[in-house]
């Protein structure tokens, strides 16, 4: 067991907990942040997707001790209201089915409009090909990140 | 289907209550007769129902069956909405927790959640309007046939006045709702058949919905297995000492599976295993890595693909061991028909994989369980714990509690409820602690139940103007009623004789043998005809060829103006070829058939009855340099009857198509040495965005025939369409699942 004060969300957020455990259960279990989902537990599903710093990784391969003092982002706290412009996108194109993967999904995307504002089909599935849906839920997801896009760049509301 | 009856007789019963707010509560459900009796009426309020309308004009809508992606919970609450007459966003969907008989047929299987519940639940909200338009009429003293509803209100035209829902329910609670209420023709529809967007995407996008893993209970524990790596394996020893001295497993328990049955004999668990039970999920995984145990493998250690594949191939070259269908002479037809044509169709073992792997948690405390269970099966949820738990069947519906969680994804595997046998054997070891039991995606891929393999012999005749007159199907495969120990024989749920072209082949004949084998067997989406489709649509394709006609050309003139047929399998008693017609044509011209394909590309065509409804795709596909199938378009076409959600009926057929691409081109389990090969999904790959079809089009037939399903519709043809694009591109017919071009 070690200590490790995480910044998640924002928040300072006390742990103790053994230096190996996958962030994943850090959120899930320590913390009580759920929306964090476990798919496949070897980084090959996207369903764990958080932000470290701006970038999205996978929260199951990574070892709790190696993002201690970085800036972690969860779906939980992208935006206070659920209204980032990805969020606001999904809800418009009406995306998910059982909607397990979204979360991760969102997270992805979101990470992917912070690098490229106005990412092109290819760009987007290079970007998305880590995280699976099994609803097949795919041609959404992608009108919806162009939607976020527009919605980012005031194109749209 | 195994659908376990809730074990009520069929009565319905209308009912009104008082809910704790002093509310209007209206249910419909089946009693007992004793239930019934016990039913007072004082008592209505504990009983539940559908509508709930506060005092302050709230409505709560109930929409009883387990939600798993199809859109389930939008669509019921639409129904009963619809009928009540209220405006749609006023309305807050909610899903009843507990299996409870009054909520009807709480189970999600076989694309029957719309047809099963159309009438009776538009009849619960036909009865609530009617109770309160009686409460309204009372109070006005004017008849009721002069009242109208408007969007939560009670209107009298004549004098203008108008009082809403929330005004009314103190008295409309007391009142009995018509047992046959009127319901609105479906030109006056304002919810139902109109697009409508998926209840709960805000919670969904925000990460708030609970699915089975979110369930959080104070001290709650986590449980991982070690199962036995070999079908039918046993633990012979292990210890436990290392794996107890990680900071946080609290107990090591042996998981004795194969001693508990259903009374039929049915296995309530896949595999023995050993337990490690701690405070956390990390914990228990470290834990389970530290355990050292001996396998006993018992006689299954040699069980492979390639030895099962063999005794198929012997199975299905020599005499039927059941012919489930014989009409005219097939032999003597063969013999002097001018052409025949031999194939052998070949499709794997698949999982269903749905991205939240199987999990369960439970608690046992004073003689009961609780149960919070992702399922979509809540029957089969208490029964099977109440058999590891060795509980007297009498007693589950007392001792046993179902709360039923929103599962992450089902696409069958949430059927079978091995889980919850997990769960409550695994909860009684540390009774008054809840426990969540987690399958990680290697233990799921291991040690779950398989949709069937199958090799389909097929022959055919032509005869000398190129008609099929002569045809044969022998499938060779594992059964899932044998593993289900069901009443039914074994062929039923593994072939669907009716299928077409049966009923349009003088000469047609469907013969079965059945394989023995440890392998567990479970459901895919589509089931059956997601298997046998593609060994129907492309053998036809084949001949179609064979004969110098084109695919569709062929299937519209076999089939002719179209004709009812009875149709014995699941989605019965009838099959009219002539809406099968209606779903090929509409496909065909949305999706370009007959037009020239871009260059490098060419299409394929398929159609199918499935469960009641009928589908056609047209697939266009091309050949990466990698020899990897590329799907860049599919067209689908679908004659469901009406249509409750069109926007959801969208959504569906676009899953539908990519869950084609995981048959047609990704997906087989594969067994060696008695254990399963595929270990995650690096070599069980469910398709990605990058291999999803740019792409994907979805046609609903217009119709006014009587809902039937829609989740699983448009996966066998669309799975058969790109296999006959394969094969037009290459010139090589596609006989085998998955899609391999060398």
């Amino acid at each position: 067991m070690a200590s490790f004060t995480l910044s998640v969300n924002g928040q300072p957020r006390r742990v103790s907990v053994d230096p190996d455990t996958p962030l994943l259960w850090v959120l899930r279990d320590t913390l009580g942040l759920t929306g964090t989902k476990y798919g496949c537990g070897e980084g090959l599903c996207g369903a764990c997707t958080v932000h470290v710093d701006r970038a999205a990784v996978r929260s199951c391969v990574v070892p709790v001790s190696s993002v201690a003092r970085q800036k972690i982002t969860t779906i939980e706290g992208l935006s206070s209201k659920g209204d980032h412009p990805v969020q606001r996108a999904w809800i418009e194109e009406d995306t998910p089915q059982c909607g397990y993967c979204q979360p991760g999904q969102i997270m992805c995307a979101a990470s992917l409009l912070a690098f490229r504002r106005n990412p092109t089909d290819a760009e987007i599935d290079d970007a998305m090909s880590g995280n699976i849906c099994r609803c097949g839920t795919y041609p959404r997801i992608r009108k919806a990140i162009h939607r976020a896009a527009a919605i980012a760049a005031g194109r749209k509301s | 289907m195994s659908r376990t009856a809730p074990g009520l007789d069929r009565r319905t019963f209308l009912k009104v209550g008082a809910t704790a707010a002093g509310g209007l509560l209206v249910g419909t459900w089946r009693m007992s007769g004793q239930e019934a009796a016990a039913a007072a009426p004082g008592r209505a309020l504990a009983l539940g129902a559908f509508v709930e309308i506060e005092p302050d004009g709230t409505v709560f809508v109930y929409s009883p069956r387990p939600e798993v992606g199809s859109g389930v919970k939008t669509a019921l609450a639409m129904l009963i909405a619809e009928e009540l007459d209220v405006d749609w966003k006023t309305v807050r969907v909610r899903q009843p927790s507990l299996l409870d008989p009054k909520y009807l047929d709480q189970f999600t299987g076989g694309s029957a959640g719309i047809s099963d519940s159309w009438e009776p639940l538009r009849k619960a909200g036909a009865a609530a309007r009617a109770v309160l338009v009686a409460a309204a009429a009372e109070r006005w003293q004017v008849a009721a046939a002069d009242l109208t509803t408007e969007r939560g209100a009670v209107v009298h035209a004549a004098s203008g006045r108008r009082l809403a829902y929330g005004d009314l329910v103190g008295r409309a609670s007391e009142l009995k709702p018509p047992d046959n209420p009127t319901l609105k023709s479906s030109a006056d529809f304002r919810i139902a058949e109109k697009p409508t967007a998926t209840v709960d995407l805000h919670d969904i996008v925000t990460g708030r919905i609970t699915y089975g893993l979110d369930v959080r209970l104070p001290g709650l524990l986590h449980a991982v297995v070690e199962r036995s790596p070999v079908l039918g394996g046993k633990v012979a020893r292990f210890d436990a000492a290392r794996a107890l001295a990680v900071p946080g497993v609290r107990k090591v328990v042996e998981l004795p599976a194969d001693r508990f049955a259903l009374k039929s004999g049915r296995p309530v668990m896949v595999a023995n295993g050993v337990a490690v039970i701690a405070t956390s999920t990390w914990a228990a995984m470290k834990g389970r890595k530290a355990l050292s145990v001996e396998w006993e493998e018992g006689p299954h250690a040699s069980e492979s693909s390639s030895a099962l594949r063999a005794r198929l191939e012997k199975l299905a070259s020599g005499a039927p061991g059941k012919v489930v269908r014989n009409d005219g002479d097939v032999d003597a037809a063969l013999a002097s028909a001018a052409r025949t044509l031999d194939a052998v169709y070949e499709v794997p073992f698949v999982e269903a994989a749905p991205l939240e792997p199987v999990n369960c948690t439970a608690l046992v405390k004073d003689g009961k369980c609780e149960l919070w269970a992702p399922t979509q099966n809540p029957y089969n949820t208490r029964s099977f714990a109440g058999t590891a738990l060795e509980l007297p069947e009498d007693s589950w519906k007392t001792a046993i509690t179902v709360n039923m969680i929103r599962p992450g994804g089902g696409f069958g595997r949430r059927l079978d409820t091995d889980y919850a046998a997990e769960a409550a054997y695994l909860a009684a070891q540390v009774p008054g602690e809840p426990v969540q039991v987690l399958s990680t995606r290697r233990d799921e891929l291991a040690h779950s139940l398989y949709r069937s393999n199958g090799y389909h012999r097929m022959r055919a005749g032509l005869d000398a103007g190129g008609n099929l007159v002569a045809w044969s199907q022998h499938l060779a495969n594992c059964s899932r009623y044998r593993y289900q120990h069901g009443q039914s024989p074994p062929e039923a749920s593994e072939i669907y004789q009716d299928d077409f072209p049966a009923g349009h082949v003088p000469n047609f004949s469907v013969a079965y043998s059945e394989a023995r084998s440890a392998i567990p067997i479970g459901y895919y989406r589509s089931m059956a005809p997601g298997a046998t489709n593609f060994a129907l649509e492309c053998f036809l394709d084949e001949i179609a060829r064979a004969a110098g006609k084109d695919p569709l050309a062929f299937r519209l003139a076999l089939i002719g103006e179209g004709r009812e047929l009875p149709y014995s399998n699941y989605g019965g008693p009838k099959m009219d070829t002539g809406r099968l017609r209606r779903v090929l044509e509409l496909a065909a011209e949305k999706g370009d058939w007959g037009k020239a394909a871009p260059k490098g590309r060419a299409r394929g065509i398929a159609g199918g009855f499935v469960f009641g409804s009928y589908s056609a795709a047209v697939a266009e596909v091309s050949i990466a340099r990698d020899r990897s199938v590329r799907v860049h378009r599919v067209t689908s076409s679908v004659d469901c009857g009406r249509v409750v959600n069109p926007a959801g009926a969208r959504k569906q057929i676009e899953g539908a198509v990519n869950d084609a691409l995981n048959l047609a081109l990704k997906l087989a389990i594969t067994f060696e040495r008695g254990r399963v090969v595929q270990k995650n999904f690096t070599d069980y790959p469910p398709v990605r965005m990058r291999e999803s079809p740019p792409r994907i089009e979805g046609f609903l037939v217009e119709s006014d025939k009587a809902p039937t399903g829609l989740g699983e519709i448009p996966v066998p043809p669309a799975v058969s369409a790109i296999a006959n694009a394969v094969s037009a591109l290459t010139g090589k017919r596609v006989r085998k699942l998955p899609i391999r071009v060398s």
